[in-house]
């Protein structure tokens, strides 16, 4: 480690395994620098005279509130309006569609996993407004979450900055569904009412969160250990909906085993979900084997 | 190689601009006011104009609704690039004819996020 860098290195070792263990997340040994960035910040925040003071108190009283603050602040990612367009346009053209025929007037439920400050489901809710036009009848929710966070404390602001909303987002979108406020601009509330916001660990068991139509993952699943990564699409899987989607980044690698999903032909970064199995409402009786009859040794016939 | 102008009464922003420009694989020229961008265009259609709102001599709004008009003056993608951040004259300047609006101060970052929605790039 550089020697600009004021942290201990076993404490930045720690901090590695401690984000492993929380959030199934590797650090590399590149991100030093933004360990020190990130959780100097926090340390001021929280009130401590600078960052090995903090650290100290986490590794030594084992503070799990802490310990979630400073794990969801490493792992905060800088992101963009529209990321990943590819992926936003085959929402457009694929799912949307797709999900108006089969809702039949039921609100689609969208969930946008690993959130961060919110530009995902805010361009998710552009897009199904502007598919609204065309489809007056189709309703959607979009929920969005993440660790607790200052970036997922801002998307439930709805706030971005006259920079944030410069990155992704087409003029013509920013005048239509942003309101200027002094310096930043803020989400229209026609749109905002069709985000929510949660506070969430993302390895944690996910059936509170309810059954979706479309779950986002994007872009992440490469940081995750290979253990996390099963155990984070195994709970996905849990709740998506049969014969509803799972889509990755476009760019992004699927993992080979099937969790209840097949791949959409056409779209290798989309999963459907397995029809509900057909369970028979009562258990058919299955015909008894007759008895064995029990038969000595000594009786049973010997080779001639 | 694409060129893109970039016109602004600002030697520094045009220096800083060219600077991202020529970082995005583009070969940057520059003007000082909309008629000497006019007069450019008049010899050559750039691929793209990054054009300031408030400048002596021709505005950068002027100069969009001139070039409109011109033979072949529907080609270049036009950014506007400007301090102007009131919605009304967000909407003016699109009605007349600009693909895309950046609002001062940018960085290299929104520069070319903006070039790869209006296509100029990849």
């Amino acid at each position: 480690m550089s020697g600009v860098l004021s942290l201990k290195p076993s404490y930045y070792e720690a901090l590695k395994r401690l984000t492993l263990e929380l959030a199934g997340v590797h650090l590399g040994d590149d991100h030093a620098f933004l360990v020190e960035t990130r959780l100097g910040v926090l340390a001021r925040q929280e009130g401590y005279q600078n960052l090995n003071q903090m650290v100290d108190d986490l590794f030594g009283q084992g503070h799990t509130r802490l310990a979630i603050k400073v794990v969801s602040s490493l792992l905060e990612r800088d992101t963009h309006f529209n990321p990943d367009p590819d992926g936003l346009k085959v929402i457009e053209s694929f799912i949307l569609p797709a999900l108006h025929k089969a809702s039949a007037g039921q609100v689609v439920k969208i969930l946008s996993f690993a959130c961060s400050s919110g530009q995902e489901p805010f361009s998710l809710a552009i897009i199904v407004e502007k598919f609204r036009q065309s489809h007056p009848d189709f309703n959607a929710s979009i929920l969005g979450v993440d660790y607790p966070s200052p970036a997922l404390s801002r998307a439930q602001d709805g706030r971005y900055t006259h920079f944030e909303v410069q990155r992704g987002l087409p003029i013509r979108d920013l005048i239509s569904y942003f309101d200027r406020s002094g310096e930043d601009w803020i989400v229209k509330p026609t749109l905002k009412s069709m985000v929510n916001f949660k506070e969430f660990h993302l390895l944690s068991k996910l059936d509170g969160l309810g059954e979706f139509d479309l779950v986002l993952f994007r872009n992440s699943l490469a940081y995750y250990s290979s253990p996390a990564q099963i155990r984070v699409i195994r709970s996905l899987s849990s709740i998506v909906k049969p014969e509803r989607y799972l889509m990755f980044g476009s760019k992004e690698n699927l993992p080979s085993s099937s969790y209840n999903f097949d791949k959409v032909e056409g779209y290798k970064n989309i999963l459907i979900k397995h029809p509900k199995p057909i369970v028979p409402e009562v258990e058919p009786e299955l015909p008894k084997p007759p008895p064995k009859e029990y038969v000595p040794d000594s009786v049973k016939a010997k080779p001639a | 190689m694409k060129t893109c102008l970039v016109v602004d009464n600002s030697k520094m922003i045009r220096r800083v601009a060219g600077r991202i420009l020529t970082e995005m694989k583009f070969n940057a020229e520059e003007a000082e006011n909309g008629l000497e961008a006019l007069n450019y265009c008049r010899g050559k259609m750039p691929e793209a104009i990054l054009l300031d709102w408030n400048m002596p001599v021709m505005d950068g709004l002027t100069f969009v609704k001139t070039l409109r008009q011109e033979p072949g003056g529907n080609a270049p993608v036009i950014l506007f690039c400007t301090s102007e951040r009131d919605v009304i004259k967000i909407t003016e300047a699109l009605s007349a004819g600009v693909d895309e609006y950046i609002m001062k101060p940018f960085d290299s970052d929104i520069l070319a996020s903006k070039f790869h929605q209006v296509g100029l790039m990849g």
